[in-house]
This record gives C-alpha cells, structure tokens and sequence, in this order.
C-alpha cells in the first residue's frame, strides 16, 4: 500500500512537470476553453448575464474532459511509443498506481482550465460571478478529480490493447460535453438518451457544479451526484487495466511483441 | 508540350504519392472515426448549444456553419501535416533537390485534401439534412456545391500556409488545434458576426470560411448565385493571399535552409 502510494506520488510529480510545459496540455487547459468559453459567452450569455457562471464550469469541464480524454488515450501508449512500457510493467509497482499519478496530474492541471475560464468571464468580460455555496462547491471538485481518475483507469487500457482505437478519442470529445450536460442540460436531448448520461460521472459532476455554483443544489442532490461519482465501477475500471497488464505480459509479449508496437500494426 | 506534361505529372503524381505516404496510418476504422462520427458530434453538440442559447428555430444556423466549417479538418489538419511530414519524414532534402517545379509541388500537397474536405462537408450537410431538419429544397445544389468548392480551397490556402510554418517548429498540432479553434470561434460558424466587437468582424474577414459559411446559409434559404457571388470572389481572393504568402514562405525557407544547412534542424 505504502509502496503504491509512494509510486502514486513519484509519478504524480513526474508528470506535472513534463505536462506543464507541453503544448498539448497548455491548449487543453487554458486556448481550448478559453475558446470555447468565449464562444459560449457570445452565444449564451447575450441573452442572460446570470449565465456567467454556468459558462465557467461548463467550459472548465470541457477543458477537464478534453485533456483527460487525450492523455487518457495516451497514458499507457505515450510509454510504448517512448520504450518505457516494457519496464513499468515488468517493473513490481501496479500499472494501475502508474495510471493513477498521471491521471491525479492530469486532473489537478486540467483544473487550472475552470480557474481560467473564470478569470476570463470576470476580468475581461467582466460578469458577476459568485459560487453561491462554495464549501458543496469545493467538496464536489474534490468528489469529481475521484470520479475522473476512475474514468481515465477505464479508458488507458482500452485504448492501449488496439492503437487504432485512439482515433476514436477525438470521436468521443463532444459526445461527454452533449451527454455530461456541460454547457446546455440534458433536457435539451432526446428522452433514450438519458440514461447513457446517467451512466456517465462526469454528467453527475457537472450537475453537482452547476447547482452548487448557482445555488440551487438541495443536500440529496449533492449526495446522490457525490455517490453516482465515486461508484464503486471504479474498481471494475483498475480490473480492466489488470487485465490489460496481465494479457500484455510474458506469453502474448513473447508471441507478438504486443507491449511494444500494438495490433494495429503488425 | 512535354514540358506540361510534366508539370501535371508531377502534380497529380506528387499529390497522391504525398497523401498515400504521409497518411499511412489512417484507415478505415480512424477514418469513420474522424471523418464520420467526430464531425457529426461537432454539428450535434453546437446545434444544440445554439438552440439552447437562441431558440430550437435557429438550429439550421448553427448546423450549416458547423457542416461548412468541417473543411477545416482536412484544410488545416491534412495540408498542414502534409507540408510538415516533408521534414518530420526526412524526405525534405528529397525534395528540395528535386529539378521539379516548386508551386507544383507546393500546391499538390493540398490536392487531395481539397476533395476529401469536400467529401467531409457534404458528410456534414448531410447530418445536418437528416438529424437537425435542415431543409435544401429552396438551395440552388450547383451553386452550393460552387461554395463549398471554393471554400475548401481557401481554407487549404491557410492550411499551406500553416503547413510552411510546421517546417520551423516541431509543435505542428498545437498550431493546427489552435488555428483549427480560432475558425470554429471568429468565421461566424457558432456566433453571428454582428455579435462581436467591430476589430473582431473585420478580423473575421481575412479568414477563410467566413464569407464562404454566409453565401452557404444564404443560398441553402433561397438565395442565388448571382446574390453570393461577390462572397466567394472574396472568399477565393482570401485564399489565394494565404496560398501566395505561404508560398513565398515556401520559398524563403528553401533558401535559408540550404543556405543555412538547416534542413532538417529544428
């Protein structure tokens, strides 16, 4: 455990410094939303300022799901392409600690996005935005990177197991900001659809940011979004990428240089 | 004669060599991905952002610019990366020291990008007939077909242009992403231009797209070629300033880099 928390930690610091200085992490966090916010102020907001703050979160979302989506895609892959994946997972450490301390660096950049977004809407825009409860507020960020990590252990490994299969990570994009209710509600969208939202974490943090940024979220409904968020799925989701770990190892390594090169290209 | 002969070879030849090599990896399943689904998602989720913003009667507006905008995504991705992966694949100095003529080669690796981001349009207006109801029987199809002809070429103007620029740095997608963003925002694709500042509307006309979506909107609503015409010489003026300033770049790097010995440095 200690162990796992130490590689948790080591990886954690490791990635932040390589993420903040790259690009791509740098147009995920602050050009994308930023953009995208601005567009939503064009659209949104000329009709109603009181949207502001629903504009923030709801572009600080986009760019959260934008950067988690990509690395998500790239977690386990990135090291392939380095020649590093044949060493982390032979190593003894649990490839789920790994994905964790780059999921928690990704999260805690990709939050910066929501912290820009707002510093656009009330600097340069100059909107009044107030978290009308902010302790709810801060508690469901908290609840939300849970929710996210869980999510980003889901798709690293689907994504490694076929390299084909990430260029479908920018098919997914806009599918979890229609679902996830980031910047328009759920309402809006056909009936069938809405339960593959309540499937889906990320709609359930942004219902909770949403209400508690505007104050109308009750304490069920905080609770019914924090427990929708940390589901136990999450387990399943670490289940699937020992799956990975286990089907990538030895014998089909051995058999078809998985690890290193993928089946795409074989 | 032969001497045109020639020059077509090289630049029907050169363009489906450039694409066929640089474009390797996309197959059919990255394909759907990009082509197919991600462009519906993006219609999707700005149609119902723009409804949600200004009213289920404004959908048509929303889904046209967006079906227009998606000739970005070869304009700007595919001529970039096909400029760019000359030196990213070390076949610069190949061509370089080629006899063969240089606007040729230059504006053959636009080529097949121009018709594949027809094809992604036409795609796109066809998700915008069939899920979001827009209606084309008032639309003059040649003319439409005209604009977005014309529209494709300019963007892919910038797109050369932006492809020189990936020839002196190594971040070519954060150029694309970025470039690719400022035209969903700023072409009047999500916001209608009279919504910005006045800076901002006469910015948004020397870009590609922008003049394009609006003869696109009016022709679909009844409007004649003759009406549009004046749109699409500017539009294809538009174009050929970015094609010729990037071939001059083109040209320039040319020279300095074998000047230099800085052909494949970055």
């Amino acid at each position: 455990m200690i162990a796992n928390l130490r590689v948790v930690r080591t990886t954690f610091e490791l990635d932040v410094k390589q993420q903040a200085v790259g690009l791509f992490m740098i147009f995920g966090v602050l050009i994308q939303p930023l953009l995208i916010a601005i567009m939503a102020i064009y659209m949104l907001v000329a009709r109603d300022p009181s949207r502001g703050i629903y504009i923030v979160v709801g572009s600080g979302m986009t760019g959260l799901w934008t950067s988690l989506l990509f690395r998500g895609t790239f977690n386990i892959n990135a090291e392939r392409f380095m020649g590093t994946l044949e060493g982390i997972v032979a190593s003894p450490s649990s490839l789920a600690a790994v994905v964790i301390g780059k999921t928690l660096a990704s999260v805690t950049l990709s939050l910066l996005s929501m912290i820009f977004s707002y510093g656009l809407a009330s600097l340069i825009f100059r909107f009044p935005l107030n978290v009308a409860q902010p302790v709810p507020f801060l508690l469901s960020l908290l609840v939300m990177v849970f929710a996210f990590i869980s999510f980003e252990l889901l798709i690293s490994p689907l994504m490694a197991v076929n390299l084909s299969r990430s260029g479908w990570a920018n098919a997914l994009e806009y599918p979890m900001y229609i679902l996830g209710g980031f910047l328009f509600p759920i309402l809006l969208l056909p009936g069938w659809s809405n339960p593959l939202s309540y499937l889906l974490a990320p709609y359930w943090a942004a219902r909770v940011l949403h209400a508690t940024s505007s104050g109308v979220a009750t304490p069920g409904d905080i609770l019914l979004s924090w427990g929708d968020d940390a589901h136990p799925g999450r387990r399943v989701h670490c289940g699937i990428l020992q799956t990975f770990r286990d089907r990538a190892t030895p014998r089909p390594c051995a058999r078809y240089s998985e690890l290193d090169v993928g089946r795409v290209l074989r | 004669m032969k001497r045109l002969t020639n020059s077509v070879r090289i630049f029907l030849g050169g363009a489906v060599l450039s694409y066929k090599a640089l474009f390797r990896w996309f197959r059919l399943e990255p394909y759907l991905a990009t082509k197919i689904v991600a462009p519906l998602n993006q219609i999707l989720f700005f149609t119902l952002l723009g409804s949600f913003a200004t009213g289920p009667d404004t959908a048509s507006f929303y889904a046209i610019g967006n079906a227009i905008q998606l000739t970005a995504m070869s304009g700007i991705y595919g001529v970039t990366m096909s400029v760019g992966g000359e030196r990213s694949e070390g076949t610069l100095i190949d061509l370089f020291g080629s006899p063969a003529n240089r606007l040729l080669t230059f504006l053959g690796r636009a080529l097949v990008h121009i018709v594949d981001g027809m094809l992604g349009v036409i795609i796109g207006l066809a998700w915008a007939g069939l899920l979001l109801g827009v209606d084309y029987s008032q639309a003059d199809l040649l003319a439409l077909a005209f604009t977005i002809f014309i529209t494709t070429v300019s963007t892919s103007g910038l797109g050369l242009l932006m492809g020189c620029l990936s020839l002196v740095t190594v971040n070519v997608m954060f150029i694309n992403n970025t470039i690719y963003f400022l035209l969903l925002v700023f072409s009047g694709a999500n916001v209608p231009l009279a919504n910005f500042p006045v800076w901002v509307q006469q910015a948004a006309h020397l870009l590609p797209l922008t003049r394009g979506i609006q003869a696109a909107r009016l022709i679909i609503s009844g409007s004649s070629f003759a009406q549009v015409a004046p749109l699409l010489a500017g539009e294809a003026l538009i174009g050929l300033l970015y094609v010729f300033v990037g071939y001059m770049l083109f040209g320039w790097f040319e020279i300095t880099a074998k000047r230099r010995g800085t052909l494949e440095a970055y």
